[in-house]
């Protein structure tokens, strides 16, 4: 045992001392706020409005238009609406557009469009808009722009365009105004878990909450396997296993290095999620701020313990089969190319996702929750959605974290009769007979 | 410890891997305090057999006893092992190194910088102590290497090709150190397929070929058993003398000088007359001890 912990000491104070973990364990953080701040430094930078000259045929649609981009827009997302957000983003388009009424009585409209054309060369308009009489029928409009580019105004003008027409249309049906507002009235749908109604369980965040448990351990795999791997080779590579042999016993130096590796993991995953809870927080009270209310579901305390568990059990079942690769190959190069299939595996089992949350008391959800492949990723899902009892969860724990100590007995096997068969990558019945015979 | 303490015994011990038989029916006693040469050439059983001692493999049938015992994870840490495939963590403090094969082998506390210190300056490295393995030179890391065995204080201590990669000059240091452990009253296993540097300083020897042992015992005995029937000559002339089948059964030529291994019933003397008598201008000619290549070759040619 305390050979065990010397193995497990060496392999930690190297990787966390290594040069290239510091760097990494600061930089995603970095890179990351880099990614938040930046897009949001650029959207805050100030542009000058759109001046936009209005030619109105109909004579009814100038005032809808301004009341759609500039007044109370009514039919916005409705929690936006109840918040007063619509009204931040009717100020923004007040700063976004500036709009003029062209009189388009008097003079023929070839007559003002080559007014506004010379306008638009000498650059005191950025575009103009041509609503000619029959524009309620055909639904037609015309805009000239100078900066064609600016695709996003654009598409505002025009959302704003249909939400004037479809006012002014059911104004020229006689509809009245609370009518109108009626009819147009968004859908609200609420996703609730059942059992729980008034809790305020909210299913969808409690989803996301999973899905990104899953997606770190998805990841935790991803960039760990190959260190496991890479650990458990560099006694092959660097020609130190067989001295290691002479004094400590193959499975101990194999558990060793899995639990080794698994704390330098857990060590950046703990400095990341703390750098990202921070920046979470930070972007809770922006949104709170803005009056958008954010949602951390609220769960069982079990259920964080659960998580924990189920986390630890997906990393560490994959982390023991990169071992028992890295135990019968002799470069890393090699064992790269024979890890291929377990994220093969990793993905289809993340996939299981769906069906899971479709059916989460059918046999196949508790089949696929006690295989221990796909048991992290579809215990959890039951478990938000129906927990089952408490045996099943238990035994899925079992099951998973008993095979990971069997695949590491077989590993530390298959190492140590490659081991005397020096520079041979071991086949699959190869690697069987080794375990075997050992 | 006694001096003739068995510290290894080995009895009727074989190991085969599939169809080939790796060592069969070997027995041997290593005593304490003395170098033991486990000699052969390349595949005569030699690592195998050592693996077994340290116990990294287990024979199919006979007896391993160390300090009389059955070998045993405990035991292990008793035995210093540098194997012949070796190396260092490459990215690695060579103190940080020796620290955790020292720790590896259950020494810990405040003695293992002691140990780490002394090494180190026995070796002559005190000032890469906090140097990575990988900006070492060859030689420095396989003196290196040798400290990761010893850095225990291990009672035993197997070596398999310890020498290879080293210069000269290192090549005579380490084997001052060796024959200092030897001193202390370690007992040192010491696998080769040099004889030349067997030769220099094994106490007792025990030959393998093909998987069997040919010969054990005290080198002093095995070279007075062969008797001095060798002859060093540097001479102008007298080839005519040396190809003679009557006198010489076997003629080396090195660079200025040629050994030769006298024929049955030959004698020196004879050997003498005939190359005067034949004109040959004799610069040297010397009675010498068989060397232990040509002990093994007779060995290993002999009918059994």
């Amino acid at each position: 045992m305390k050979k065990f912990f010397t193995v497990v000491k060496r392999e930690y104070i190297q990787r966390v001392r290594a040069k290239m973990f510091i760097v990494s364990t600061v930089l995603l953080p970095l890179v990351m706020s880099l990614f938040i701040a930046v897009p949001a430094i650029i959207v805050s930078i100030k542009t000058p409005p759109m001046r936009v000259a209005v030619v109105d045929q109909t004579g009814r649609m100038y005032p809808q238009l301004r009341q759609a981009l500039f007044g109370d827009d009514s039919d916005q997302d409705p929690q936006n609406a109840n918040t007063g957000a619509a009204g931040a983003g009717a100020r923004r388009n007040l700063n976004r557009f500036v709009l003029e009424e062209v009189n388009a009585t008097n003079d023929p409209l070839d007559q003002i469009r080559s007014n506004l054309d010379e306008r638009l060369r000498d650059r005191s308009l950025e575009g103009y808009l041509i609503l000619e009489p029959d524009f309620f029928t055909t639904g037609k409009a015309e805009f000239i722009n100078r900066i064609p580019g600016d695709m996003f105004s654009v598409q505002m003008l025009q959302s704003a365009i249909n939400r004037a027409a479809r006012e002014q249309r059911l104004i020229d049906a006689k509809v009245d105004t609370k009518t109108r507002q009626d009819l147009l009235k968004p859908v609200q749908l609420q996703s609730i878990k059942t059992g729980t109604r008034g809790q305020a369980a909210d299913t969808s965040s409690t989803f996301a909450l999973v899905f990104g448990i899953g997606f770190v351990m998805y990841l935790a795999i991803l960039m760990y396997g190959q260190i496991i791997l890479g650990a458990v080779i560099e006694e092959k590579e660097t020609r130190i296993a067989e001295i290691l042999f002479s004094s400590v016993r193959p499975y101990a130096l194999m558990m060793g290095k899995l639990v080794g590796v698994s704390l330098v993991a857990l060590t950046q995953l703990t400095i990341w999620g703390l750098a990202f809870s921070l920046l979470a927080l930070y972007g809770v009270g922006v949104l709170a701020s803005q009056g958008l209310p954010a949602n951390i579901p609220t769960l069982p305390f079990l259920h964080y313990i659960y998580f924990a568990l189920f986390f630890l059990l997906g990393y560490f079942i994959y982390g023991t089969i990169y071992a028992l690769v890295g135990s019968m190959v002799t470069t890393a190069q090699e064992g790269g190319q024979l890890a291929m299939p377990i994220i093969l595996i990793l993905v289809v089992s993340f996939y299981l996702f769906w069906p899971v949350s479709r059916a989460p008391d059918s046999p196949f959800s508790f089949w696929v929750s006690m295989i221990p492949f796909s048991a992290p990723v579809a215990m959890l899902v039951r478990i938000v959605t129906q927990t089952p009892p408490f045996w099943q969860i238990a035994l899925s724990l079992l099951i998973g974290f008993g095979s990971v100590l069997v695949i590491m007995w077989i590993a530390a096997r298959i190492y140590r009769v490659g081991m005397l068969m020096y520079g041979k990558r071991a086949s699959i019945p190869e690697a069987v007979r080794w375990a075997r015979q050992a | 410890m006694a001096a003739n303490e068995t510290t290894v015994k080995l009895d009727r011990v074989t190991k085969s891997f599939g169809e080939f038989t790796a060592v069969s029916e070997l027995s041997l006693d290593v005593r304490a305090g003395r170098v033991f040469g486990l000699l052969g050439p390349n595949g005569a059983g030699k690592t195998t057999t050592i693996r077994m001692i340290v116990n990294i493999t287990a024979p199919d049938s006979g007896t391993i006893l160390l300090f009389g015992r059955k070998i045993n994870p405990g035991l292990q840490d008793r035995i210093g092992y540098l194997p012949e495939e070796r190396g260092l963590y490459k990215k690695m403090r060579v103190a940080d190194q020796l620290r955790f094969f020292a720790e590896i082998k259950n020494m810990r506390g405040k003695q293992v910088e002691t140990k780490i210190d002394d090494w180190l300056a026995r070796v002559k490295l005190s000032d890469w102590k906090t140097k990575r393995a990988s900006e070492l030179s060859k030689g420095m890391q396989q003196k290196i290497q040798f400290v990761t065995a010893v850095i225990h204080d291990p009672d035993v201590l197997i070596l398999d090709e310890p020498f290879s990669g080293l210069d000269p000059v290192n090549v005579e240091l380490m084997k001052e150190i060796v024959l200092d452990l030897k001193r202390a009253g370690k007992t040192i296993i010491f696998s080769t397929h040099q004889m030349e540097v067997a030769e220099k300083i094994c106490d007792d020897i025990c030959l393998l070929n093909r998987s069997r042992k040919v010969f054990e015992g005290s080198l002093r005995e095995i070279k007075k058993s062969f008797g001095r029937n060798s002859v060093a000559v540097r001479c102008e002339g007298g080839d005519g003398v040396l190809d003679d089948p009557a006198l010489v059964s076997k003629l080396v030529r090195h660079a200025d000088e040629a050994q030769a291994l006298l024929a049955p019933g030959a004698n020196a003397q004879t050997l003498l007359k005939r190359l005067i008598d034949s004109g040959a201008v004799i610069g040297k000619f010397e009675m010498v001890e068989p060397s232990l290549n040509d002990i093994f070759i007779t060995k290993v040619t002999e009918p059994a």
